[in-house]
């Protein structure tokens, strides 16, 4: 049991945190932790496990974020211990503005970025978490980035 | 190819999902486009950022945390009484499958297709031609009362009350109600002609025994209402041999 929560912490963690927030990242990620092993007996083995794994805790988040209410999630405070990338590109503050865009980003939009852009899933991984097709998870991405790039403005020089 | 043909695929473009003709096309125009080279430059910039994101620290207390709630958990199972347990064991979670609901669905459609035909299936109207007979003024006994002609009449008419009761039972009262009429008129009709209706009247009390239940009884049951209520009208011969009057 210990084994599978060290070889999945990491990125409930951290999908719980990019799509709630850091206030509620570890009450969600304990109770996906409790729902994983409780479910355990009953996992069919339908798809892979960390497929079922990374369902539960984008569902998890999602339904925090809807009990909640979006407004509430995240103001500037949190995201002061967000911790700056070890190499950014061509724009020095581009991780903290990025962390900042995506959370104002809508739920569904940032659970699609989170799992294909910052996860690095394929596009048929992210349509088996999210059930749903492989193409409306590309579509989906498109829009979510487009979204990313109004919120950010001009990126490394770039206009978007 | 223009920017509003290039700008939905810069996405799968910049992700290297174009095959190598539309690829090629789309880096055509970017080659050309300040505009949409600006927007994949954009684009590119925020995809390599989100992939390096850090990773984030997991809380050194989230494993305790779990821990904890999985044991109150328990404890919360063990006071469970062992029927609840039983129940949980059984929730939908568990059982249900795609198949399993494919499945439900496809018997809850078959049985509102049969509870509707049931509902709406062909039926006479008995009580109407029952009414069209009283307002004859030849009711007198509402009640099944069998042929007294020959033993083996006596025996259909008893094998037809033991058919299983069902919707059948509104063809089995205006039977009845018909062969009374039917018995009163007959004491006033010549011998052969009784002997022909009992003949007759045995056949289709038969029919209605032998035929199978359901839509062929309910036809055998019309047969010998409509034939009842041609004898007992005199609305026309009821005889296939005999002609004139009853």
């Amino acid at each position: 049991m210990e084994m599978l929560y060290h070889q999945f912490k990491r990125r409930v963690f951290g999908m719980a945190h990019r799509i709630v927030g850091p206030n509620d990242a570890e009450e969600v990620a304990q109770e996906v932790f409790v729902r994983v092993f409780r479910g355990l007996a009953a996992f069919r083995g339908d798809s892979a496990l960390s497929t079922w794994i990374y369902r539960l805790t984008v569902n998890a988040s999602l339904s925090h974020l809807a009990r909640r209410g979006r407004r509430q999630e995240v103001g500037d405070e949190t995201l002061v211990d967000v911790p700056a990338a070890p190499e950014v590109s061509r724009d020095p503050g581009l991780a903290a503005r990025i962390e900042r865009a995506l959370v104002e980003l809508p739920p569904g939009y940032r659970a699609i970025l989170v799992l294909h852009d910052v996860e690095g899933l394929s596009h048929e991984e992210c349509a088996a978490i999210l059930e749903c097709r492989v193409g409306t998870c590309k579509s989906q991405l498109h829009k979510a980035r487009a979204r990313m790039r109004e919120l950010l403005g001009p990126i490394g020089g770039a206009n978007a | 190819m223009t920017c509003d043909d290039v700008r939905p695929q810069l996405t799968a473009y910049l992700d290297g999902e174009l095959e190598d003709d539309r690829g090629s096309a789309v880096r055509g125009h970017l080659r050309g486009c300040e505009a949409c080279r600006t927007a994949a430059d954009a684009e590119a910039a925020l995809r390599d950022g989100l992939r390096a994101l850090p990773s984030l620290d997991v809380p050194a207390t989230l494993w305790a945390r779990v821990q904890a709630e999985l044991a109150q958990a328990e404890i919360a199972d063990a006071e469970k009484p062992r029927w609840r347990r039983a129940l949980a064991r059984w929730s939908p979670s568990t059982w249900v499958t795609p198949r399993f609901a494919l499945a439900s669905g496809a018997v809850a459609v078959i049985v509102c297709v049969w509870a509707w035909r049931y509902t709406h299936r062909d039926l006479p109207a008995p009580q109407a031609n029952l009414m069209d007979t009283v307002a004859h003024g030849v009711v007198k006994t509402p009640r099944w009362a069998p042929a007294p002609a020959t033993g083996d009449q006596n025996d259909v008419a008893t094998a037809i009350a033991a058919l299983p009761k069902d919707a059948s039972d509104e063809y089995a009262t205006a039977t009845a109600e018909l062969v009374a009429l039917a018995q009163t008129e007959r004491t006033t009709w010549p011998e052969a002609q009784q002997k022909q209706f009992d003949a007759k009247l045995a056949e289709l009390q038969h029919d209605i025994i032998t035929a199978d239940e359901g839509r062929a009884r309910h036809r055998a049951y019309r047969t010998l209402i409509r034939y009842l209520e041609r004898a007992t009208t005199r609305a026309e011969v009821a005889f296939a041999d005999t002609r004139g009057t009853p």
